[in-house]
């Protein structure tokens, strides 16, 4: 608890690393993960800092890498991922590192680039014999089917496609033939005509099995083409528009002898071109596998390296350049740590001297750390969300574990509803071991980090579900109702009775609609139902009034607390920044603000439900009038809750009214009266004393240090900047602004608390209205078929509970939950205008390793 | 478009506006192209530029780096954010993606007609052309002998196809008349796209008009400067200009007639527009250059089209900025790789 009250202390320090041992330091503490780094060449850009070229290397060798996974997760070969991460690469393993990744990828590439080779002439040969094929049905239906060639000279009997014989006509026919894909035919086919103005003949058939692109490697479907032409200067521009298309033309063969031939080379070829590619291919996948078995780690180790390069691009270089200088922010509790995984980096390196570290003492704000567990972690999500607390300030998050799902639950209060939420969050909790659960999509995620807070929620619904006593809208008499009907008949009472009071005959009953029990005929109101709303109210056509009443005042009384709360939780900020005067001129004033009105308010709630009862209740006086009263001193004096009031409300009034001046100028005129009299001490000084009390002697000692180094006048020059001036206005400002939110705040804060009622209210109405709406409607038909209809009702009722009544009216209580916290509890008190530790630690770093990740 | 144009704009092309705005951000700043100038090789650059939005495009080239390898991934990068936009983007923003690429297609086939024209091989060339115009009967564009050939064999089918009806002819194509083709194309393309934005209307209008009669204003007067000692006509010359700028007619006309630079620059100081472009115009031995000044008048507009919502200007914007961006890139990147630092600092900052 100690840890999640406040942030951890935290100290600057120097690390000293001989420039020998300083990358094994680093992967030291990036492994353990306790420090973070400060940069100390932020005017210098990033390609003018010291190890860019090591950097570079390391984005080389991830180049490296990631063609090397493209490459095997193209061979569909696994990728085993390693269970434990490997350390950063020990430097003398870099360079073989880097030579055995590079000669890999030279070795791949050229295998790979065979491999295409190959594959490409192979696919290029089984188009051609696909293109021999088709190409032979076309011939032959020319020969049949053309009527163009009906025109020359019958004499010539022989094929009138016959190459020798139209040459001897003096045309020189031509053909191209070749394959062309599937979606480009149509605009092909269109520009061959235009360009050609008709002179061509084209035939075409679709290719019946598809096959993949040589180039690109997709599988698509193909047509094969063949052009028959007339003269050169066609032939020129067929050609050309082929290679616009990017057609695949083979050579066409004149005679049938020629075909065959061609074909039977083919095959041949084909046969031999499988058996090399298969080989080929084997020995890709020998080498990949072999790749594949450390790919993992080297992807981390270069990472971290990089990481580290990074990391040392932040240290500046001591005038002697034997050593590095990095400052780091670490948390008090792990000095240690840091010192030992210091040692243990030296050691690791083998040097000489070993490398050590320095507190300096500093006047800049440290980062903000908070540990959390999984359980707080959620939470503490909730707050970091509105604003990283400030250093060492109380830390809200430790009280929203509780106040948090209560509010919520307020809101949200159904026994039923309660227990379903509860029980989802209870099996996201015992399921959280599971990594499916750890890597599913967002929504689920959501849901998944916020399991803890589910799982309150769902607990202190049930709790109130139980106070309302509203089980999906529905009451549970437990205990027994403590309201009696059969008293408020005539014959249960005695005659003296009888005539004293209203009771009811049996003419009564009959004709009114509406009946009304009387709590102060004896019998009637047996005592109050042991735990929450008796039951009977489910019944009551007044239940709404008189939840309403119950509710409001109930919301009014949480929010006083909560936020007076808050103005408490302001005192222990003020003990612990040592600014007492705070207390007197701000907390109390504010305290006293709050109370004498609000708290008086609640006095009165509480006064009235505990002094009237239903005999009294006729004479009690409203609340809400006396309230008004208290302010407008009217001139006809009512009849109040006490004698005395009066006096009180008189003095209440007085304690406001002058806690409001104290309020704007007390702290203003005090900071001035410090000032003037007693310069130099307090003013400037915030919460940072602590540490500087601490090593004040280190001060002195390491100023003359830093003098005779010489490098350090511009960090000097940052630290001073926290002296601050007085400005007397300025505090005025500030304080004025300050007070006139706190008043007006006071009020519609109070109001704003009335989201409690409302969003309560608006549950159980919704609820309610589904329940009447579908499972009366059900429950209305008689029992033949009742049950058939019954089933899609039940079906109907859980699916809309579950996502209007849990999900939808769950998110909005949700929402107005986190309102309440952040703008009416956290503003009394909390700051959060800190920065978050970010240590420097590989754990960070995205250990899974997708393609994206690296391509 | 209907009236309120605001209250519709949202549903078809909010999303994309809001990527474009996004997008935007990302432009290098000031402070970039300081550190940028500073860098020493082509390494630093690229170091400097994974700091900023280009990211690690450049992780997966092999050394050593070239200004080329740079301007081709950046090329592609704009490429496929344009891509993204068009493929997102409905009627009519669609219509105005496709007069964007227009430009883009324009340059190429000329590019093509003209490597056709010196033999060099089409691959080499293809290399060269914009991403952003390419289509696929780009390749034959050298089967064309004649502009008429052009357009009714191979350009017919592509958005190109409107732009020719002026520029039908059967002269063959010589390096004058390629010139003169491109700048016809381009005349009937900007006339074309400013009938298209006057005739959307909105804020759209306000904003693409001026831009687009700046463009071509500009055009009128780039045209005019190179055909100065060429043996284009006056009445040639004339035919050239894009009639939809704000010289037009009376400017088009004086400028038809102008014989040399200080000619020109009398006609622009009719104008309230030009006459302080041509005033920081500096002379032989050093200053800005024209083509610098309209640049930097050119990126000041686009700047100003993102001050106003709901119109397709800032796409239009947004590519003419990353291309000015760059084009300071490869500048920058130039001048470091040929050591020539005199001139390093003569990029033009957009934010």
């Amino acid at each position: 608890m100690g840890s999640l009250f406040r942030s951890e202390p935290m100290c600057l320090a120097q690390l000293f690393l001989q420039s020998g041992t300083a990358y094994e330091c680093l992967s030291a503490l990036g492994e353990k993960g306790l420090v973070q780094f400060r940069d100390l060449n932020q005017n210098v850009s990033s390609f003018q800092r010291k190890f860019v070229g090591e950097v570079k290397r390391c984005e080389e060798l991830e180049r490296i890498l990631a063609y090397l996974v493209q490459e095997i997760n193209r061979a569909d070969i696994p990728l085993p991922e390693g269970e434990t991460s490997p350390p950063a690469p020990p430097l003398k393993q870099v360079l073989e590192m880097q030579e055995q990744l590079q000669k890999l990828e030279v070795e791949l590439r050229e295998v790979t680039k065979n491999k295409e080779k190959l594959r490409k002439n192979l696919l290029e040969l089984i188009e051609y014999t696909h293109m021999l094929r088709v190409t032979k049905t076309f011939v032959k239906r020319n020969v049949e089917f053309e009527p163009t060639y009906e025109e020359f000279p019958p004499l010539e009997r022989e094929s009138l496609l016959d190459y020798n014989s139209m040459q001897r006509l003096g045309a020189k026919l031509g053909f191209v033939s070749g394959l062309i894909q599937q979606g480009k035919v149509e605009a092909f086919e269109k520009m061959l005509w235009r360009v050609c103005k008709g002179y061509t003949i084209v035939t075409y058939a679709e290719l019946d099995e598809p096959l993949e692109d040589p180039e690109t490697g997709e599988v698509i479907k193909w047509y094969v083409f063949l052009i028959s032409f007339w003269g050169e200067q066609i032939g020129h521009k067929v050609k050309k528009i082929c290679d616009c298309y990017h057609c695949h033309v083979y050579p066409y063969p004149n005679t049938a002898e020629e075909r065959r031939e061609i074909q039977e080379g083919l095959n041949t070829r084909i046969q031999d071109l499988y058996t090399v590619l298969h080989k080929t291919e084997d020995y890709l996948r020998q080498v990949l596998c072999k790749a594949a078995e450390s790919v993992y780690s080297r992807v981390i180790q270069v990472k971290k390296m990089k990481a580290i390069y990074h990391m040392l691009n932040m240290c500046s270089f001591d005038v002697t350049n034997k050593c590095l200088i990095a400052e780091v922010w670490c948390p008090e509790a792990d000095l240690h740590n840091l010192r030992r995984a210091l040692e243990d980096g030296s050691r690791e390196s083998g040097a000489t001297i070993p490398s050590f570290m320095n507190r300096i003492p500093t006047k800049e704000t440290p980062p903000t750390l908070i540990r959390t567990n999984k359980f707080t972690e959620g939470f503490q999500n909730i707050v970091d969300a509105y604003g990283v607390g400030s250093y060492r300030e109380v830390n809200p998050a430790l009280f929203t574990i509780i106040t948090f799902p209560f509010l919520f639950a307020v809101m949200f209060g159904d026994f039923g509803h309660g227990f379903v939420m509860f029980l989802f969050a209870l099996l996201l909790v015992l399921n959280e071991n599971k990594i499916k659960l750890n890597q599913s999509q967002e929504i689920m995620r959501m849901f998944f980090n916020g399991r803890y807070i589910l799982l309150l929620m769902g607990l202190f619904s049930v709790y109130t579900g139980l106070i309302y006593n509203d089980c999906f809208s529905k009451s549970v008499n437990l205990f027994g109702s403590g309201w009696n009907v059969s008293a408020m008949y005539s014959s249960s009472h005695s005659l003296g009775e009888q005539k004293e009071m209203v009771l009811w005959n049996d003419s009564v009953v009959r004709h009114n609609k509406v009946l009304q029990l009387d709590p102060s005929i004896p019998g009637v109101f047996q005592g109050p139902y042991p735990l929450g709303i008796d039951p009977i109210w489910n019944l009551a056509t007044n239940r709404l009034t008189f939840l309403n009443s119950f509710k409001m005042k109930m919301s009014v009384i949480l929010g006083i607390i909560h936020m007076t709360f808050g103005v408490v939780l302001g005192i222990f900020n003020h003990l612990h920044f040592r600014k007492k005067f705070n207390i007197y001129l701000v907390s109390i004033p504010e305290l006293l603000f709050m109370l004498c009105i609000f708290g008086y308010l609640i006095f009165m709630i509480i006064y009235k439900w505990l002094v009237f009862s239903a005999e009294t209740s006729r004479v009690a006086p409203s609340i809400l009038i006396e309230f008004i009263n208290m302010f407008l001193f009217p001139a006809s004096e009512t009849k109040g809750l006490y004698t005395g009031q009066e006096h009180v409300q008189r003095l209440l009034l007085v304690i406001t009214a002058l806690s409001v001046p104290v309020l704007f100028l007390g702290k203003p005129l005090f900071l001035w009266w410090l000032h003037n009299g007693r310069s130099c001490f307090g003013v400037s000084r915030s919460g940072y004393t602590l540490i500087r009390k601490d090593s004040e002697e280190e001060v002195s000692l390491l100023g003359s240090q830093d003098i005779e180094e010489g490098n350090r006048q511009m960090d000097d020059g940052c630290r001073e900047m926290t002296c601050e001036e007085f400005n007397f206005g300025e505090i005025l400002m500030t304080q004025a602004i300050h007070s006139i939110e706190y008043c007006l705040g006071c009020i519609s804060n109070t109001a704003s608390y009335l989201r409690l009622w409302a969003l309560s209210l608006a549950h159980a109405q919704l609820s309610d209205v589904l329940w009447a709406m579908l499972m009366r409607v059900g429950l209305r038909v008689d029992t033949t078929y009742g049950v058939l209809l019954l089933l899609p009702v039940i079906a109907l009722f859980a699916v809309l509970t579950i996502f209007i009544l849990l999900i939808m009216e769950g998110l909005s209580a949700f929402l107005h939950a986190i309102r309440l916290h952040w703008v009416e509890f956290q503003n009394k008190f909390y700051v959060g205008a800190g920065t978050k530790f970010v240590p420097f630690s590989f754990s960070l770093l995205a250990s899974k390793f997708s393609n994206d990740d690296l391509a | 478009m209907l009236e309120c144009a605001e209250l519709y704009f949202n549903v078809d092309h909010g999303y994309l506006e809001g990527l474009v705005r996004g997008c935007k951000a990302g432009l290098l700043t000031k402070q970039d192209y300081i550190n940028l100038v500073q860098c020493e090789t082509l390494e630093d650059l690229k170091i400097h530029l994974q700091t900023t939005d280009y990211g690690n495009f450049l992780a997966n080239q092999t050394n050593p780096l070239t200004v080329s390898k740079i301007d081709t991934e950046m090329r592609k990068k704009l490429c496929r954010e344009f891509e993204y936009f068009r493929n997102h983007s409905l009627e009519p923003l669609s219509t105005f993606f496709t007069y964007m690429t227009c430009n883009y297609m324009i340059d190429n086939v000329i590019l093509l007609m003209n490597g056709a024209l010196q033999k060099k091989s089409v691959k080499e060339i293809m290399s060269k052309c914009h991403p952003l115009g390419r289509f696929t009967e780009m390749e034959a564009v050298n089967i064309a002998e004649t502009p008429s050939d052009l357009f009714n064999a191979i350009l017919v089918e592509t958005p190109l196809a409107p732009f020719f009806h002026d520029c039908m002819s059967e002269n063959t194509l010589d390096e004058l008349n390629i010139e003169l083709l491109r700048n016809k194309l381009y005349k009937s393309y900007l006339e074309a796209f400013y009938k298209f934005c006057k005739n959307h209307g909105d804020v759209t209008a306000e904003i693409m008009c001026p831009i687009l009669e700046f463009e071509a204003d500009r055009r009128a007067f780039i045209i005019t400067l190179n055909s100065f000692g060429t043996e284009l006509s006056k009445d040639d010359r004339e035919t050239l200009y894009p009639r939809c700028g704000k010289l037009y007619p009376e400017g088009l006309r004086l400028l038809a007639q102008a014989e040399d630079f200080e000619q020109m620059k009398r006609v622009a100081e009719h104008y309230g527009e030009y006459k302080p472009l041509f005033e920081a115009v500096g002379d032989r031995n050093g200053g800005k250059t024209l083509e610098d000044v309209f640049y930097e008048h050119e990126v000041q507009m686009n700047v100003l089209a993102f001050n106003r919502q709901f119109h397709y200007g800032v796409f239009y914007a947004y590519t003419k900025l990353k291309e000015q961006e760059m084009r300071n890139i490869v500048w920058i990147a130039e001048c470091i790789s040929q050591r020539h630092r005199t001139k390093i600092n003569s990029y033009i900052p957009i934010l």
